[in-house]
Order: C-alpha cells, then structure tokens, then sequence
C-alpha cells in the first residue's frame, strides 16, 4: 500500500502563507510532523512524497522534512520513503542534506522515467540500485550478470540498499519501491 | 551628552569600519546622533547597518537616536523608496524632511525588510521570488541561479532567527557595475543586532579553540567548518549552501561580527582578504553576498 502525501497541501495546513516555498527549519517541523501524522494512522508501509506543488525548498527545511523523516522511520523496517515530483533544484537540495548526514532516500524526478538514489551511497549501491529500478524484481544473480560483476559483490550491495530500505526484499528477489 | 556618529558620504561596506569606529563602544554611554546630512549614498548594506545599530540602542534600553536626514532631497527620496525612513522612524528621532514614500525604484529587489521570525522569511522568500524573477532574468541571472539566489537569502535571512536572538533586517539590490566589474550585480544585505557569531558557538566550540577563541575563530569555525551552536548533526548547512553556491555562480560573502571580518574572495576582487581582524566592534552580524550576473571579465 502506497500513502501520497502532498507536501504543498501540508504547507498550506501548517503555515498561512500564500506561497509555495518550503522554507525554514520550524515550516519544515511542522511539516514533518504532519507526515508522520498521516503516516501513522494509514499504516501504509510506503510514503510517496509528492514535491511537485512546492517551489522553493531550502536546505534547512529539506534537513527538516527528509533527513529527520528518515531518521525518526529508521527503526521501522517495513517503512519505505519515496520522494516524488523533484525539480532539479530540489534534488540537489536534497541531496545536499542526505549526503552531510549519510543517509539515501529513493527519488523520482519531475522528468524521469525511473528511480534515482539521492544521498549518501557508494558507487556498487548506486548503480545496484540503477540496475534494479530498470529491470524491476531482480536475484542478486542477475544483476551480477548485468553488471559484469562477482555474485557477492552484487549482494553485497543489493543488502545495503535493502537495509537503508532503498528497494524491497521479497521472495527472494530485490525488488523497486513502487510508486503506483 | 551627545554622541555624533558621522554617516559616511557614500556608505556601502567599505565604509562600515569607519562608521563602527564612530560609536567609541557598546553599549553606547551617551545619546547617539546619526548625522547623514553630508551622505550621496547608502547601499542595501549601511541602511541595515544604520537600523542594526539603532537596533542595538533600543534592547540595551538606550535613548532614543536621533538622525538627521540627508540634505539632498533626492536623496531622502531615495530613503524612501528603500523603505529605509519606514523602519528608522520607529527606531529614531528623525529629523529632516521626510519625504512621502513612492513605491521602489526598479533596482529594489527587496525593500529594506524587518525579520522577526520564520513567517518574515516566507515572506521575504516570496516577495523576492514574485517580484524579483523577472528583474533578475534582466540583470541577467540564469534560471538556475535565481532558484540558488532565493534560496541562499533565505538560509541568510534564517540565521537571524535561529542564532541571533533578535530582530534583523534584509535587504535586497541590482546594480550596474560595469565600470569596477563589467557586469551587474545583485546584492543581499543582511544585519542583526544579536549576539554575534562568537557567543553564538562559544557554548560549543570555545573550548575547541582555547585561547585562540575570537570573533574570527568564531567565524572560521561557522564558515570553513560549518559548525553550529545546535548539537543537531544536520545543522550548519545553511552556510554550507550559501557557500556552494557562490562557488558554482562565481559571487562574494563577507561576513563581519564583533571585530571581524571573514570574506570568500572571487577571482575578480583583487582588493579585499579573506580575514580581517582588530576592527572597531560592531553588534550581531552583518552578511552581505554579492552576486556577479554574468561570469566578470
């Protein structure tokens, strides 16, 4: 199940501003706080993030919303974060504030077709997770094979990203969070 | 007994050693008279400075300042439009002709703008952007970096909030520096009369530093290693920001608190330093970027 949560609703809610911005550490609390709000009384195990009502956002806010959301869901395996709608200058935000903290929250740009990984991840968990946001539910075999790489290698990443909760794990295959 | 603090004839940054010079100390023992009948000039940054330091009178429960407007009715016009004479007539004893407020000029992004708090810099934020995009786009900005330069104003404008402990002022300005630098230039004047940069961290960073703790070590420590007094580890990052994103669009931040003075110096400023210690003390901090709309020659 898949929870949306559209954050220029939540802004509207919590500030009385008539703009767009998501700008400020308390805005950003604020918004924050009705996320988990939600996401606690849906019981949904994924929330997608939809950015694409809100124009600025600044790195304080973006610390504010995303970084302490993921770290307050960290003890929650079966929570998944995905942030959708970005423009380009709200990714790098974003990636920004994840990157200082070392953590990695899976992302759908405005414009793409398939998942990125913002944040702190390393070049195997990268191009891991490429290779399963394409191809969709993949073994850690195939994407050895895609990758030209040793099966351990590609299980090695493939459980990181599964333990920062960057794709799901299920029947024995790594699988991409999903979105619709 | 009276004070005279002499406004510089042309009063931007550069004068700003000269103008905190003018106050002996702070608190201020005696009555402060701010005599700009002389001043041309004031940019974003000394009209700040100005409010900062009447500011500054005002919490330590000080007399009232008195100021004395320029001569030049132009000038004072100009005042006006900045939106300075609002705010100085709440913190001053005006005198001189005020003039009746017109709107801003076409080069004011921002008009001389209190922040109080988070709500001010939302509307800071969209006032800029609803306004300013398109004045932007004619200075000459990319896209991309007007998206960096709203988003730098309002990491600038939240330090007030969150480190200063008092109220600020922003303002904002395009101008033409074709002659010093080829291109235009819009600038972010930012000013607090808070508790400055070195009490901010000394809770936190003080003991690091030892007997080297000082206003610059202060300033080093913010802006070399983005530390702030919050033991959050996700804070800091709005000077980080800032800086980044000077780098990419090839601009300038001084910041000055207390007695010093720190500046990220671009290729094309061949005059200034990155630290200058030992200067006149002046309350909270000052901010200023200042960013070139095409790469200077």
């Amino acid at each position: 199940m898949i929870q949306t949560i559209r954050l220029g609703h939540l802004l509207r809610e919590a500030v009385t501003t008539p703009y767009r911005n998501l700008v400020t550490r308390p805005t950003g609390a604020a918004v924050r706080g009705r996320i988990e709000r939600a996401l606690a009384e849906s019981g949904c195990r994924t929330a997608l993030l939809d950015f694409s009502d809100v124009d600025l956002l600044d790195l304080s806010c973006a610390d504010e919303i995303v970084a302490k959301l993921l770290l307050v869901s960290a003890p929650c395996p079966d929570r998944y974060v995905v942030l959708w709608g970005l423009r380009d200058d709200q990714v790098e935000a974003i990636d920004h504030v994840l990157s200082h903290q070392h953590l990695a929250v899976a992302a759908l740009a405005a414009e793409a077709a398939v998942l990125d990984v913002l944040g702190a991840v390393d070049g195997d968990a990268r191009a891991a997770f490429g290779c399963v946001a394409e191809r969709g539910p993949v073994s850690a075999g195939a994407v050895a094979e895609a990758l030209a790489w040793a099966e351990a290698r590609a299980r090695a990443a493939l459980d990181l990203l599964a333990a920062r909760r960057l794709v799901r794990v299920a029947g024995g295959a790594f699988h991409p969070l999903l979105v619709a | 007994m009276t004070r005279i603090v002499e406004i510089p004839t042309s009063f931007d940054d550069r004068a700003m050693d000269h103008y905190a010079a003018a106050f002996g100390g702070w608190p201020a023992g005696e009555r402060l008279l701010f005599d700009a009948r002389g001043t041309t000039w004031v940019s974003p940054y000394g009209f700040v400075a100005m409010l900062t330091a009447a500011q500054a009178v005002a919490e330590a429960r000080g007399e009232r300042p008195i100021l004395y407007l320029p001569a030049s009715e132009d000038v004072r016009r100009y005042w006006a439009r900045a939106g300075f004479l609002r705010h100085a007539a709440e913190l001053f004893e005006v005198h001189g002709k005020v003039p009746r407020a017109p709107s801003g000029s076409s080069d004011t992004l921002l008009e001389v703008t209190p922040v109080r708090g988070s709500d001010d810099v939302h509307d800071v934020v969209g006032r800029v952007q609803e306004g300013a995009s398109r004045i932007l786009l004619e200075v000459g900005l990319e896209a991309k970096a007007t998206i960096g330069f709203t988003m730098a104003l309002s990491e600038a404008c939240q330090n007030i909030v969150e480190h200063a402990g008092t109220t600020g002022w922003v303002a904002v300005q395009a101008y033409d520096w074709r002659r010093r630098l080829g291109t235009r230039v819009v600038v972010i004047a930012v000013s607090d009369s808070g508790i400055g940069f070195r009490r901010s961290l000394e809770p936190t960073q003080a003991r690091r530093f030892g007997d080297r703790w000082s206003d610059a070590t202060a300033l080093e420590a913010a802006w070399i290693q983005n530390v702030s007094r919050f033991r959050d580890p996700g804070r800091g990052q709005g000077l980080a920001g800032i800086k980044r994103y000077l780098g990419r669009w090839d601009g300038k931040i001084t910041i000055r608190s207390g007695t010093a003075r720190l500046a990220n110096v671009p290729a094309w400023d061949r005059e200034d330093v990155p630290m200058t210690e030992q200067l006149p003390f002046f309350p909270g901090a000052q901010v200023q970027v200042i960013l070139p709309a095409l790469a200077p020659k």
